[in-house]
């Protein structure tokens, strides 16, 4: 295996985090709702599934309780920003900090334990390709997180419930005066976007990275709300940036290896230059800017 | 018994005590029967393995040691920066006489505490501040991971070794260094890659390193400053060898463990406390290694070769009786340029400030 190899393989699982996190946190952005609790959901989801894989619980388990724990964490949110109107940016805060510190608490009996990863599932034929065959050789969760972008990306621009979604982004009174009730619609958007926090936190620390140390999502949480940003709200560009993200970390470390003499502390920043300047360039175009933005984020809705 | 604060717990009793504290201090003083407080500050957390809990364990000793006429206070996950100087703080006000600051980051406000209190006596991780009462320590690493090089290039059919790194800082490259020296002196031709993550802790990261460098081809991880056993079990599953250091990681790696650098800071901590107790501590650098049985290499793997093993013993006597550096010329470095000249060894200033790649070294440094 060389280094191109070595990018092209591990580049999806390495984004894998960073894309269901950011998932959950377009759907609740798209809703008009700015939860910044998403390193805390992450962080609470990734101890509770690996306490329960530690203990013999098995890894479908893990991610159900993680997504639930996700959720719960969002629901807390959603009940002081949403049902008591506070300020969503210093709610979404505290929320991701109470994370990380029940993320500490409870895996404080845990600390630097570690646990058997899932292994990977090949796709015949298209597997065995050289070069870009470890493409097609991944775990479950992967997949999995694929076909969820694409299944994301139908709802959102075919299906009725996703135009609503959008729609209480842009204009929640419209929505409201068609009947439907807003709050109720935001509360799912922020539920969702727990779940797949948790469930990202769970693949980090179960799957990705089967260990537990506390602190270990330093920061993947903030790399996917700033994701659902540059991606301009947008899951074909959200996906496009994980990966890009992922691939480019993994090419920083692989050019170390490689011996090339660019300094170390360049190719670690390079992941957030790359994709600030890839996103930053597809999104420049300021009428679609505008278009995607969302009319009505953060905005308490009286 | 240790006891064990976390900072929301230690912060939770500081309003009550900063009143109690005063009257405190001042009873401890007049009665002379109470135990020595030691307070041991470290910036993560206390877990089975790694720094912060070989720096523990080196207190649990003292604490055998001297029993009930010491109380051991840890706080852990103490960032380094003005939150530390005040815990540190906090804690002399509150009766501690001997501070562990267990961490670079700490040095500016640990010297402060040990100017202001004369009658505390103040240990400081890798620094180079001294003071009368106040001493740096650091491990000599480069003494075991010269050993583990050897035994590295006996088990290594690429000839590549490679190293998971946190920062290029002069004390991580002086273990890398060794280590490439001590491989080169079984096999003149071996190569070692080294990723730096310029991060002290990201597990993922250092797994993601660990499988990069498996994918050039190394067969033999040293994880260098990696607090977890994310290296050691990223090995264990590729199905290479891996080192580290602090404290053993076998358990992750039953199969292809290497081996650990262990330090054992008991000796240390028990000698200073005596002195504190005594009287006579007097500041000064402790730069410790083999020959202070604080750096150890434990858990040597069964795969390594006898007559390599035998090599590596020899070795290891002539360091603790230091009549063998590591870092005795003739060498190279990476840049082809002569770093020690033959017949010269390095000087423990020379090692400690160690800022370029010996030859074999194909990684170059960062500026």
């Amino acid at each position: 295996m060389n280094a191109i190899e070595f990018i092209i393989s591990g580049m999806l699982a390495a984004a894998t985090p960073f894309l269901l996190a950011a998932l959950g946190e377009l759907v609740a952005e798209r809703s008009g709702v700015l939860n910044l609790g998403v390193e805390g959901m992450m962080a609470f989801g990734a101890a509770l599934a690996f306490i329960i894989v530690y203990n013999g619980g098995g890894h479908i388990l893990a991610f159900l309780v993680a997504g639930i724990g996700g959720v719960l964490l969002s629901l807390l949110f959603a009940f002081v920003a949403l049902g008591l109107r506070a300020n969503q940016v210093a709610t979404g805060l505290a929320i991701g900090i109470l994370g990380l510190g029940l993320s500490a608490f409870f895996g404080k009996p845990y600390e630097s334990y570690t646990i058997k990863g899932i292994s990977k599932i090949s796709i015949p034929v298209l597997s065995d390709i050289p070069v870009i065959g470890g493409l097609f050789s991944q775990d479950i969760v992967v997949w999995l997180a694929i076909l969820t972008s694409a299944g994301l990306w139908y709802a959102l621009t075919r299906m009725k419930a996703g135009l609503l979604l959008r729609a209480v982004g842009e204009n929640p009174k419209a929505v409201n005066s068609l009947g439907y009730s807003v709050f109720a619609l935001r509360i799912g958007a922020v539920a969702f976007g727990g779940l797949m926090a948790g469930i990202a936190g769970a693949y980090a620390s179960t799957v990705y990275t089967p260990l537990w140390a506390d602190g270990m999502i330093a920061g993947r949480g903030w790399i996917a709300v700033a994701l659902v940003v540059f991606g301009t709200w947008m899951v074909g560009r959200v996906f496009l940036g994980a990966c890009l993200f992922g691939a480019v970390s993994l090419a920083g470390i692989a050019a170390q290896t490689a011996g090339l003499s660019i300094p170390s502390q360049i190719l670690t920043s390079l992941p957030y230059l790359v994709t600030i300047v890839v996103l930053g360039i597809i999104s420049s175009n300021k009428r679609l800017l505008k278009l995607n933005g969302i009319a009505s984020l953060g905005e308490t809705y009286k | 018994m240790t006891n064990k604060l976390d900072r929301r717990s230690f912060m939770t009793g500081a309003a009550v005590a900063g009143v109690v504290a005063a009257i405190g201090q001042r009873a401890a003083a007049a009665t002379a029967d109470d135990p020595l407080t030691i307070t041991l500050v470290i910036p993560s957390p206390v877990a089975d393995v790694g720094w912060g809990h070989a720096l523990a364990a080196g207190l649990d000793t003292v604490k055998e040691a001297y029993g009930d006429a010491v109380s051991i206070t840890i706080i852990e996950n103490i960032y380094e920066g003005p939150d530390a100087d005040r815990i540190m703080n906090k804690a002399v006000a509150d009766g501690t006489k001997f501070l562990v600051a267990g961490s670079f980051g700490y040095q500016n406000g640990a010297m402060q505490i040990a100017r202001r209190n004369p009658d505390v006596t103040v240990l400081h991780a890798s620094g180079f501040m001294v003071a009368p009462n106040f001493s740096p320590f650091a491990a000599q690493y480069s003494q075991g991971t010269y050993l583990m090089g050897m035994a590295a290039a006996a088990l290594s059919k690429t000839g590549k070794i490679g190293s998971v790194s946190a920062f290029a800082i002069p004390e991580l490259i002086t273990s890398i260094n060794a280590f490439v020296l001590g491989a080169q002196a079984i096999n003149p031709d071996i190569e070692c890659s080294v990723v730096w993550l310029n991060s002290w802790f990201d597990p993922a990261k250092a797994q993601e390193a660990t499988k990069a460098l498996a994918a050039q081809d190394c067969d033999v991880i040293f994880s260098n400053a990696q607090d977890t056993p994310s290296v050691v079990a990223q090995c264990e599953e590729l199905g290479i060898y891996s080192f580290n250091l602090n404290s053993s990681m076998k358990a992750y790696a039953p199969k292809t463990y290497l081996g650990c650098v262990e330090t054992d800071w008991s000796p240390f901590f028990k000698a200073s406390v005596d002195a504190h107790i005594a009287g006579t501590f007097e500041g000064g650098n402790a730069f410790l290694g083999v020959a202070d049985d604080v750096v150890k290499v434990v858990d040597w793997s069964a795969d390594i070769p006898a007559e390599v093993m035998a090599k590596i013993k020899e070795a290891e006597a002539g360091i603790a009786d230091g009549s063998f550096s590591p870092f005795a010329g003739p060498i190279m470095k990476a840049d082809g340029s002569e770093g020690v000249a033959a017949g010269a060894t390095m000087t423990k200033d020379e090692i400690v400030g160690m800022d370029w790649h010996v030859k074999g070294v194909t990684t170059p440094l960062p500026s």
